[in-house]
């Protein structure tokens, strides 16, 4: 188009700076989409990945929750005709005594029957992954690591290893090194492979598997297969392909991911606004140029279209600068995501590489050129609609007619009020989603209004400040709503996301602190993981007793804690003293009545469910749950619902005898410990480890370091939460100054007139300077406003529509408070270089500048 | 009232232009002058060199006996607003102000307080003949009465000097003898020292004395 | 255990002159004088893999019953990591054999999983197929001739898994001997390649029954042999039932 050469690329010329700015808008709002994007699929690509190398050729994995199960179950699998290998599998992260290694997932599996489902990938033949299977089964003691963790470790055949285990740190022996590929590529190499009895032993599984994984004779669909398991087992089993069991291990983070989208979507809308302002600015310095052009008989439709071309050349240019920045950006994200992930599972993936995908990038291509087109789009129609007579005619100003501005509120106050009757009126998910994009829509419409009327009320203000200049700031923004409402809208939108995401940190950290101090009072929590979440080394029943006898120690409640199914959902299944931790840290009681809810639950009547657990499958106090326990369905009326936060996916708490009676699992995960009265803590913890220090690996946590460990897990989701802070604060720095910079550029003719008719330098300069500062006041408080709304919709859906986190309305002030002086200080800052080329330049130019 | 003393200025671009070469004029208190020629004879320039604009390259133009070679920015910015009005072809009004705030504008600048701004800018308007339309924006208004606005805009302290640049060059013919009608009448009844770039005959005619410029050049200066 | 590899021994009974023999006549012939009541021996087991490098093991090798109804009990005794650990084999004329292990280190039992037969026994040249016992009526046989064998005249005879039978070998050639109906060597294949031989060496009449005290078992894919050699072999020891359970496997 020859158009674009002539009379487009000059102009980007003569403006390169603001071309940039709108550039950079649009790059900003892709990365941002790229970043959170690729680093996503890398995490969980490399979690796919690793799942997928550990199911091997498996075609079914049997699992029962998070529980485990009696090994009777693999002779019933094994005896049935669809089923040609089954295999048992242990799988537990272990600590590696080694410096800077961390942590090891350890497969427990059976190597008598497991190779014909999982590729070892044998270095050299057969002989050389084991030295001896004979002597690999018959000391306990027998390791086979990967190559990787081998090299890293100058490990070699018979070398030895710590590592920590039940019965305390032990010395393992390299007898085999997996080869380079297959199983050996998954957590980056931190991997290693135990006899399945051996592992039962060293993580005090007793005669349990946590799975069976297996391959389904030849012939025999894997529906069918499938189906045949599940009626075989019974409800308390899930019968499950490996990849639907990664997904519902990715599900553990949907919420974190529901946030990722929401801030790429927020950055791509500001990213609208931004390029929206930069277009609606040259569309009306170019007008006399479109006027020229057509005078010179170009149709209307050539004209928009021309606006059209530029702003998808903008966006391609945008985009891909941002598809570049944000691949740069993903490792870092992707290792932020990492961090989570390992927080879930115990083992880190190893570095995820972060690939660039043709579809990825072909997304947001079009994403960033179809934003930057439609924020055109309005601007190109008004393009079109130039009347080229009027246009020629300098110093004449086109109006809009003042029907928009009605017809505006019209429909802001429309679909205010749909938006209203969708929020409150429905409980259909989607309902409540249109009904917020109708409130956000209204919100944007009524922008210049709202804007204006807030100048109105801060002109005495700045009047009595600097009488001429807050007059001359003041009258500027309040005659020209038009101007400032994308800029207000852009930064708007982004306040109100910092404002949310905030929101959600406080309301959540302070909640979870405040559950952290009721709910985890017992003085010692005694584990054999060194977390209070990891379930990988269980302690014997039998230690109860022992533990009650040392000196001091006054109450011993016993926690067992598996994940179990219930509707498609892994929950965290609390089994415990419910007597006697009633009496102890009674949580928030939501429904139902406290005394009579342990009563029942303690006498396995019933169980106290979770808030979020609650919401999250409409569960209330009186209705009956049905757990899928491996004796058969178990159906428990729900006695009430507390606050609880032990886990995103909901929790239920159950007496230990009820749960040991239809589990057929007597082992333990921690022991909440009371001193007696009188006692020293100290000494207590002391003896405790005194007595168990020769016989097994053993954490006495104090509640103290409990509850700054759930402080450093709810931090690191934090993290994120900071990042997307940061970012939304740097999309509305960058906004407000590029739309100072371009508003600013744009007036110079107006400045020129001021100085000429008698205006100072310095008055000239302090009236943009209050201009931009007052704009950032109107964004702030609308963004501020509009950020109380969005932080409420994001709290009800991360409630409506992600059962993970339920958390009481507060708004952040502290980050309001120190995003206004940011804000303030980045528009003054980005009006200053405008402001001193408005003052400084040739005042005959600037009269002529049009 | 006005002297300008062998006067250049000339302009760096890619080509050096000598937009004015050597000029010497003197103008007396009272006077209306009319500057003609063709177009880049150097006639803008020369309003903007006495409007306190734009600087000599070399020369000196002195307004009221004060030479302006010395004064800085800040200074030369006072000399303008107390001495000099200013009319332009394209207006220049603020198009987010109405009328009345365009008047008033200067007088806020000079820090006079909202309500005498207010008084004396309707006062202003009543002057010009647009007393009913004092809160119309610029782009309500025509283009005779937008002029009217300007002309009321320069005239905000009463300045010595009106200086218009083809103040009715994007008038038709008739809304142009308005304005110079109205710029004959202000002359006539405040004493004005009224300088207008033209390129209108009957504009030049009206006015006492004509300079005629060529290149850069003073080449007539006719008094009637 | 198979009897083709432990007990590949033959008495020349009675006067019975065999001519021109029926392939499926010879291995029958093989098989019942080969047929004992009970086992045991002392066994060393060497394997040299492809690199030269040897391991050795030694075990107590008991038995009980023949053929389709065996029951079997191996016991190692060296080196000392896997001294102790007992592995109980029962055999079943109809489907695959049942295995279990003993481990004294962590002190309990387990049951092998054995559903792919290919798989090697515990780092040996032998898969867990090579060691169950093959019963005459599994395969058909075609007399392929007479060869000369290490000096001794042998029939030469192929042999193929009758349908239905799964095997990791699509067919076998068995070199018998013709002076004592015992078996000579034996080669597997699948296709027309090779993947393993077993030969049965140093060959002596015990009891009775000639029985090799040395056999060679060549995996040619791995290029690795195992040599096992047989100690005080006796035949028909009283042994009881009881003996080859999974609780007699815990006592030592």
């Amino acid at each position: 188009m020859i158009l674009l050469r002539l009379i487009s690329w000059p102009y980007v010329r003569k403006h390169a700076g603001r071309a940039l700015l709108t550039v950079a808008g649009i790059a900003i709002g892709v990365a941002v989409f790229v970043a959170m994007r690729a680093a996503n699929d890398a995490v969980f690509g490399a979690f796919t990945q690793t799942v997928s190398r550990l199911a091997g050729a498996t075609e079914l994995q049997v699992t029962a929750g998070f529980s485990g199960f009696d090994e009777a179950v693999l002779e019933r699998v094994q005896a049935m005709p669809e089923v040609a290998v089954a295999s048992p599998v242990i799988e537990a992260v272990g600590a590696t005594g080694l410096p800077g290694q961390g942590n090891v997932l350890i497969l427990g599996i059976d190597m008598t029957g497991d190779r014909s489902l999982r590729e070892y990938d044998l270095e050299s033949g057969d002989a050389a992954v084991l030295d001896d299977p004979l002597v690999f089964l018959a000391q306990p003691d027998s390791l086979m690591i990967t190559a990787e963790f081998a090299r890293r470790n100058g490990l070699r055949t018979n070398d030895r290893l710590p590592l920590d285990t039940v019965d305390g740190r032990k010395e393992f022996v390299v007898r085999g090194v997996l080869g380079a590929s297959g199983l050996s590529g998954a957590f980056g190499g931190n991997l290693a492979i135990m006899d399945i009895y051996a592992a039962q032993h060293v993580f005090g599984r007793g005669r349990r598997f946590d799975r069976i994984d297996l391959a389904l004779t030849p012939g025999v669909a894997l529906d069918a297969g499938r189906q045949a398991l599940q009626q075989a087992l019974g409800p308390g089993f899930q019968v499950q392909t490996p990849s639907a069991r990664g997904q519902s291990f990715e599900s553990l983070l949907r919420i974190y991911r529901l946030m990722l989208r929401f801030s790429s979507l927020f950055a791509l809308v500001i990213a609208l606004f931004m390029i929206y302002n930069a277009f609606a600015t040259a569309v009306t310095q170019r007008r006399a140029e479109i006027g020229i052009l057509r005078a010179l008989g170009a149709t209307r439709g050539q004209v928009g279209l021309l606006f059209v071309v530029e702003s998808a050349v903008a966006g391609c240019l945008g985009s891909a600068v941002g598809v570049a920045l944000g691949y740069a950006l993903a490792g870092g994200v992707a290792r932020l995501i990492g961090t989570l992930l390992e927080g879930i599972q115990g083992v880190g993936q190893g570095q995820a590489e972060v690939t660039p995908t043709p579809w990825l990038v072909g997304v947001a291509l079009a994403l960033g050129t179809l934003t930057s087109v439609l924020a055109a789009a309005l601007p190109a129609r008004e393009a079109a609609r130039v009347d080229p007579i009027k246009a020629l005619q300098r110093g004449r100003l086109q109006v809009l007619g003042a029907g928009e501005n009605r017809a505006r509120t019209l429909v802001a106050a429309g679909l205010g009020a749909l938006g209203a009757a969708l929020f409150v009126g429905t409980t259909s998910l989607p309902a409540f989603y249109v009904g917020y994009l109708c409130l956000l829509l209204a919100a944007l419409l009524l922008t210049p209004w709202l804007s204006v009327a807030l100048v109105r009320l801060l002109r005495p203000a700045l009047v009595w400040l600097r009488p001429t200049e807050g007059m001359l700031a003041a009258d500027s923004l309040i005659g020209a709503p038009r101007r400032t409402s994308a800029t207000v809208s852009a930064l708007m939108l982004a306040i109100a996301l910092v404002v949310g995401l905030a929101g959600i940190g406080r309301a959540s950290h302070g909640q979870i602190t405040e559950w952290a101090e009721s709910a985890l009072n017992p003085d010692f929590f005694v584990t054999g993981s060194p977390t209070l979440t990891g379930r990988d080394y269980r302690l014997p029943e039998a230690m109860t007793g022992e533990l009650a006898k040392v000196e001091g120690v006054a109450i011993v409640q016993r926690m067992r804690q598996p994940r179990v199914a219930y509707r498609n959902s892994l929950v965290l299944l609390m089994a415990t003293d419910v007597e006697s931790v009633g009496r102890t840290a009674r949580r928030t009681v939501l429904e139902g009545e406290a005394a009579d809810m342990y009563r029942r639950v303690a006498a396995g009547e019933a169980a106290i469910v979770s808030e979020n657990f609650a919401a999250g499958f409409g569960v209330h106090a009186g209705d009956v749950v049905e757990l899928a326990a491996p004796t058969g369905m178990l159906r428990l009326p729900v006695a009430g619902v507390v606050r609880e936060y032990s886990d995103t996916q909901g929790a239920l708490i159950v007496d230990l005898a009820l749960y040991r009676k239809h589990w057929h699992d007597d082992t333990v995960d921690l022991f909440r410990v009371y001193v007696s009265p009188g006692a020293v803590p100290e000494e207590v913890r002391g003896r405790i480890l005194t007595r168990f220090a020769d016989q097994r690996r053993l954490f006495v946590l104090s509640s103290h370091q409990v509850r700054a460990y759930v402080g450093r897990m709810a931090d690191q989701w934090f993290s994120v939460t900071w990042v997307q802070i940061a970012v939304a604060t740097l999309v509305a720095v960058l906004g407000i100054a590029s739309s100072l910079t371009v508003t600013i550029a744009d007036r110079r003719r107006e400045f020129g007139v001021l100085q000429a008719i008698g205006g100072l330098r310095r008055q000239v300069r302090a009236a943009i300077w209050m201009e931009a500062a007052t704009l950032a006041v109107v964004c702030l408080v609308l963004g501020l406003v509009l950020g109380a709304l969005h932080l409420y919709f994001v709290l009800q859906i991360s409630y409506r529509d992600y059962p993970g986190l339920r958390f009481d309305y507060a708004y952040p002030s502290l980050v309001a408070l120190a995003v206004c002086p940011v804000m303030l200080a980045a528009a003054v800052a980005a009006a200053i270089g405008p402001a001193e080329s408005a003052v400084r330049g040739s005042l005959v130019e600037a009269l002529e500048y049009e | 009232m006005i002297r300008l003393d062998a006067v250049v200025k000339q302009f760096d671009g890619k080509r050096r232009v000598v937009a004015l070469n050597d000029v010497s004029v003197s103008i007396t208190r009272g006077e209306m002058v009319s500057i003609v020629g063709p177009s880049g004879s150097g006639k803008s320039t020369l309003l903007n060199l006495i409007g306190c604009l734009d600087r000599p390259s070399s020369g000196e133009v002195s307004i009221d006996g004060r030479r302006l070679s010395g004064l800085d920015d800040d200074e030369l910015t006072r000399v303008r607003r107390d001495t000099i009005g200013f009319v332009f072809q394209f207006f220049n009004l603020l198009p987010t102000l109405t009328a009345l705030e365009n008047v008033a504008l200067p007088l806020h600048l000079r820090g006079w307080s909202r309500h005498r701004a207010r008084e004396r800018a309707t006062e202003l308007l009543g002057v010009v003949g647009l007393a009913q339309r004092v809160h119309h924006l610029p782009e309500e208004l025509s283009g005779g009465e937008r002029q009217r606005v300007a002309i009321a805009r320069a005239l905000s302290v009463y300045p010595p000097v009106l200086l218009g640049d083809e103040p009715t060059g994007n008038l038709d013919s008739r809304t142009g003898e308005d304005i110079l009608a109205l710029l004959t009448d202000l002359h006539a009844r405040l004493g004005t020292t009224i300088v207008i770039v033209t390129h209108d005959m009957r504009v030049a005619q009206s006015c006492g004395r004509t300079i005629a410029m060529r290149d850069g050049q003073v080449v007539g200066d006719v008094r009637r | 255990m198979s009897k083709w590899m432990l007990i590949p021994c033959a008495v020349l009974a009675a006067a019975t002159t065999v001519t021109a023999q029926d392939a499926r006549q010879v291995v029958a012939e093989a098989q019942a004088r080969s047929t004992t009541k009970s086992q045991r021996y002392e066994g060393r087991l060497q394997v040299v893999d492809a690199g030269g490098k040897t391991s050795e093991k030694r075990w107590t090798y008991t038995r009980l019953g023949s053929h389709g109804a065996s029951k079997t009990i191996i016991r190692f005794t060296g080196p000392a990591e896997v001294k102790g650990v007992a592995l109980l084999i029962v055999n079943f004329p109809d489907r695959a054999s049942d295995q279990w292990m003993w481990t004294p280190a962590i002190n309990r039992e387990r049951r092998i999983a054995t559903q792919d037969r290919r798989t090697r026994f515990f780092g040996t040249d032998f898969s867990f197929e090579d060691l169950e016992e093959r019963d005459v009526d599994h395969h058909t046989y075609v007399m392929e001739g007479e060869e000369t064998l290490e000096g001794e005249r042998c029939w030469r005879i192929a042999s193929t898994p009758r349908p239905g039978r799964r095997s990791q070998y699509t067919r076998s050639t068995l070199w018998i001997r013709q002076s004592t109906y015992s078996f000579a060597q034996v080669e597997n294949f699948n296709g027309s390649t090779l993947v393993r031989r077993l030969r049965y060496r140093d060959m002596a009449s015990v009891q009775g029954i000639w029985s090799a005290r040395t056999l060679e078992m060549h995996d040619f894919t791995r290029n690795s042999r195992t040599i096992l050699t047989l100690e005080s072999l006796t035949y028909d020891v009283p042994l009881r039932d009881d003996q080859f359970t999974v609780q007699a496997l815990q006592r030592s």
